[in-house]
């Protein structure tokens, strides 16, 4: 049994210690906002925050995250009212959504370390690949909620 | 879709529910007759057909509060789902009448709104899919879960024509989890407790293959067939006045070949389909793009009527053509019923690189001949590629799209376009913006080329090219593009390439503005204007003109699947690389204001950024690109950042 603190919550899942957290987050949690788009750290879709940290769960052997703090897609609001969240509404950013979970995720860690990031900033953070191409919608985003979370 | 129906039942807007339809042919695409999500027909196919019935629905709602009233019809008016008695001031809901208007006989011919009284399109009113786009609640068909569900993964021969000699799943059998193996034409699946389990026990599996006709066949290989070709037999798409001839005839003639690789769609969502299989038939849960085709491909493996398979469309991580193709459900239905419990199967993304149906490799051999003054008098264009639409049976010649149908032929008196449909093997399929992923980048060179030949202007060429009747909108857009760029002044170091075409419907022109340092391009900033008749939601317009730049600017950059031994060399984002928020340039869209029904908007963004960079190239070094990607002419790319 390995434990497992996840968006707050408490879990035990009966899983081999070497299974990437991705598939546990989504298969044994069922939280199916962190998503699979490549499997090798390259894509950024499964990303979550552990213990405050970006990670790309698909390369984080569940093993390793026992004892840490996990925070996904589902974990930032209840209601969709992160400013980060909103701002993504506002910029009407996702296309067919998939990869939003991670960008979203990678937005609000960058916005932690850097509450008013540079476009350069942006290029060096927003490594997570977005097919659908709204990389200029996921920046002025970032902008706007930068700007909202000012104070 | 919704806005345009919305617009005629004069419905509120916030109230919208959108459910994903079933597999049936009330859907049908009016156009092209299939349930598809494809050729950028949606709103084009649809425009008209979801006008009417919004306009018959709001006629029926009308007549039944009015007979309720006793008043008439004409007396009464409808607006965000509410009906006034004007002269009274009387109102009811929709809903409140919405039982006896369904009653009533469906008004044939409804009374369509004129564009000047529109309300709803051409507005960008809020997007009812966000909400679950934002907070993970957005189902996909790799988040479809079922009781007692098993997971498959799946591998399958890396050579293309590969088809299984033998395999052992011993060391599979002993792995925890595992539950059945499922052998396929050319591959394995293996079905197990979760999707891990299943891709541990499936490394554990030994195949052995036949690699069929494609062994030893490579990318070399396939561009000498490709370019052997031009010498072979080829179908006339069109033929006006005598262009040999004229070419004999001419003072001066050139010739160019272009080529442009295999590509990959690479959806984000890596394929997946779940089956369940009962009693009744089988309900199949995927993210698809033809549902109908979707629903064939599961019956087929169950012997089972089509009726019988019921099609729960999800979201999808992108479709770009990929998703129009049913392999994965064959598969998922082939695991289901050897498993005998309900499965999801999950390619790797590494499955997805290597066994998709490609955007074809293709070639285009161009000839022109001029006369005395200078003017174009012949046009030769032999285009070699793997033919999707023949391939779905949609026709043999489309595959000449946007070189056939040019809108220059009007102004070229001996214009002739053959074709040849080249048989080489690869898998191969509709890729966004499909025969304009390639034919416009190939054409608009060799056009730029010609200017250049001539010394003129590569943008007053085209404008005089299009100087008739059908050349109007497209002329209307490459002079907007132009204008919006600066074309006449660029900023000082920077070098300008322009291209225009028409697909899908729709006239597209783009300018991309770069500066070059030895082989480093810095691509400043990209301007298009389109003219996609009605613009019924200029928001999405504006995202899908951007992302398909970004589609085409990433198959321009670097996009290149490359065949060793009948095999796909690359395998994951790694050696696939798409680009990234730091590739990123600036972009600007202007959309020309037109009542003319709408044109398609998904692809053609996705083929004019092509030929405009590497026009842009020519201009700055001289250097002109016949081919694709830009990264195999030692040529590396970065984007101007204004400092914030
Ligand atoms: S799935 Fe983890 S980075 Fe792509
Ligand atoms: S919105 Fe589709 S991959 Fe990013």
């Amino acid at each position: 049994m390995i434990k497992l603190n996840v968006n707050g919550e408490a879990h035990s899942v009966d899983v081999d210690a070497d299974m990437p957290l991705l598939w546990v987050i989504r298969d044994e949690l069922h939280l199916s906002g962190t998503k699979f788009g490549c499997g090798i750290g390259a894509c950024g879709a499964c990303t979550v925050l552990v213990d405050g940290q970006l990670r790309r769960s698909c390369m984080l052997p569940v093993g390793a995250a026992a004892g840490t703090a996990i925070t996904t897609i589902e974990g930032i609001s209840t209601d969709r009212s992160h400013p980060v969240q909103q701002a993504w509404v506002a910029e009407s950013v996702p296309q067919c959504g998939y990869c939003q979970s991670g960008m979203i995720l990678a937005a609000i860690s960058l916005l932690r370390q850097n509450p008013h990031p540079t476009d350069a900033d942006i290029d060096t953070a927003m490594t997570n690949l977005c097919r659908c191409g709204t990389y200029n919608r996921v920046r002025k985003a970032i902008h706007r909620a930068a700007g909202s979370s000012t104070a | 879709m919704p806005m345009i129906l919305m617009e005629e039942l004069a419905g509120n807007w916030d109230r919208l529910v959108v459910k994903d339809a079933p597999a049936a042919a009330i859907y049908d695409n009016p156009v092209f007759h299939q349930q598809s999500t494809v050729g950028s027909f949606s709103v084009r196919g649809w425009y008209t057909e979801l006008r009417r019935i919004g306009a018959a629905a709001r006629e029926m709602l009308l007549t039944a509060a009015a007979t309720d009233w006793g008043v008439p019809v004409r007396e009464c008016s409808a607006s965000n789902s509410i009906i006034t008695h004007t002269p009274s001031g009387r109102s009811r809901s929709f809903g409140s009448v919405a039982a006896q208007a369904a009653e009533l006989p469906i008004p044939q011919q409804p009374e369509l709104k004129s564009n000047a009284d529109f309300r709803l399109i051409g507005t960008s009113p809020k997007r009812v899919d966000l909400a679950g786009k934002v907070d993970g609640s957005a189902r996909y068909g790799i988040d479809i879960a079922l009781p007692n569900m098993l997971y498959a993964a799946i591998k399958r021969c890396p050579t293309l024509s590969g088809r299984l000699k033998s395999m052992d799943d011993t060391a599979a059998r002993r792995m925890p989890g595992f539950h059945t193996t499922v052998p396929l034409p050319d591959g394995v699946m293996v079905v197990a407790r979760s999707y891990w389990h299943a891709r541990k026990a499936l490394a554990q599996v030994r195949t052995e293959y036949e690699l069929g006709k494609l062994a030893g066949v490579d990318s070399p290989k396939i561009s000498q067939i490709m370019r052997e070709a031009f010498n072979g037999p080829s179908a006339v798409a069109r033929s006006e006045g005598d262009a040999p001839a004229a070419l004999a005839a001419s003072t001066h003639t050139m010739e160019a070949v272009y080529e442009v690789p295999y590509l990959a769609h690479a959806c984000m969502e890596p394929m997946n389909c779940t089956v369940r299989i009962d009693d009744t038939g089988c309900d199949v849960w995927c993210g698809t793009q033809a549902p109908q085709g979707a629903q064939h491909a599961a019956a087929a493996v169950l012997g089972i009527p089509a009726a019988r398979v019921r099609i729960h469309t999800t979201f999808l991580g992108g479709g770009f053509g990929r998703r129009g193709e049913a392999d994965f459900v064959t598969q998922a239905a082939a695991a289901a019923k050897a498993a005998g419990r309900p499965v999801k199967l999950i390619w790797t993304r590494e499955e997805d690189i290597q066994h998709d149906f490609y955007r074809p490799a293709a070639a285009i051999r161009f000839r022109a001949g001029f006369d005395r003054d200078g003017k174009i008098a012949a046009f030769e264009s032999n285009v070699v590629t793997s033919s999707t639409p023949t391939r779905m049976a949609a026709g043999p010649s489309f595959y000449t799209s946007g070189i056939a149908d040019s809108n220059y032929a009007d102004a070229i008196p001996n214009f002739r376009v053959t074709g040849v449909d080249a048989n080489i093997g690869v898998r191969f399929g509709f890729w966004r913006s499909v025969n304009d992923s390639h034919n416009p980048f190939m054409l608009e060179g060799f056009i730029d080329e010609i200017a250049r030949h001539l010394k003129r202007d590569p943008y007053q060429l085209r404008r005089s090219l299009l100087q008739h009747p059908s050349g109007r909108r497209q002329l209307a857009v490459l002079d907007l593009a132009a204008e919006k760029a600066g074309w006449h002044a660029p900023r000082p170091g920077h070098s300008l390439g322009i291209a225009a075409l028409a697909a899908f419907g729709s006239y597209i022109g783009t300018v991309a503005d770069i500066s070059m340092k030895g082989s480093q391009i810095t691509l400043h900033r990209v301007v298009t204007a389109v003219d996609c008749g009605v613009a019924v939601e200029p928001d999405n317009i504006q995202a899908q003109l951007e992302g398909g730049m970004v589609y085409g600017l990433t198959a321009a950059l670097r996009g290149e699947i490359t065949i060793a031994n009948g095999a796909v060399q690359q395998s994951n984002f790694t050696d696939y690389r798409v680009m990234t928020m730091a590739e990123m340039p600036l972009f600007e869209s202007y959309i020309v204001p037109s009542t003319a029904p709408p044109g398609g908007i998904g692809e053609p963004g996705t083929a004019p950024i092509a030929p405009a960079l590497a026009n842009a190239i020519y201009a700055a070094t001289g250097k002109r690109v016949r081919s694709l990607p830009l990264s195999r002419h030692g040529l590396t790319f970065s984007v101007e950042r204004a400092s914030a």
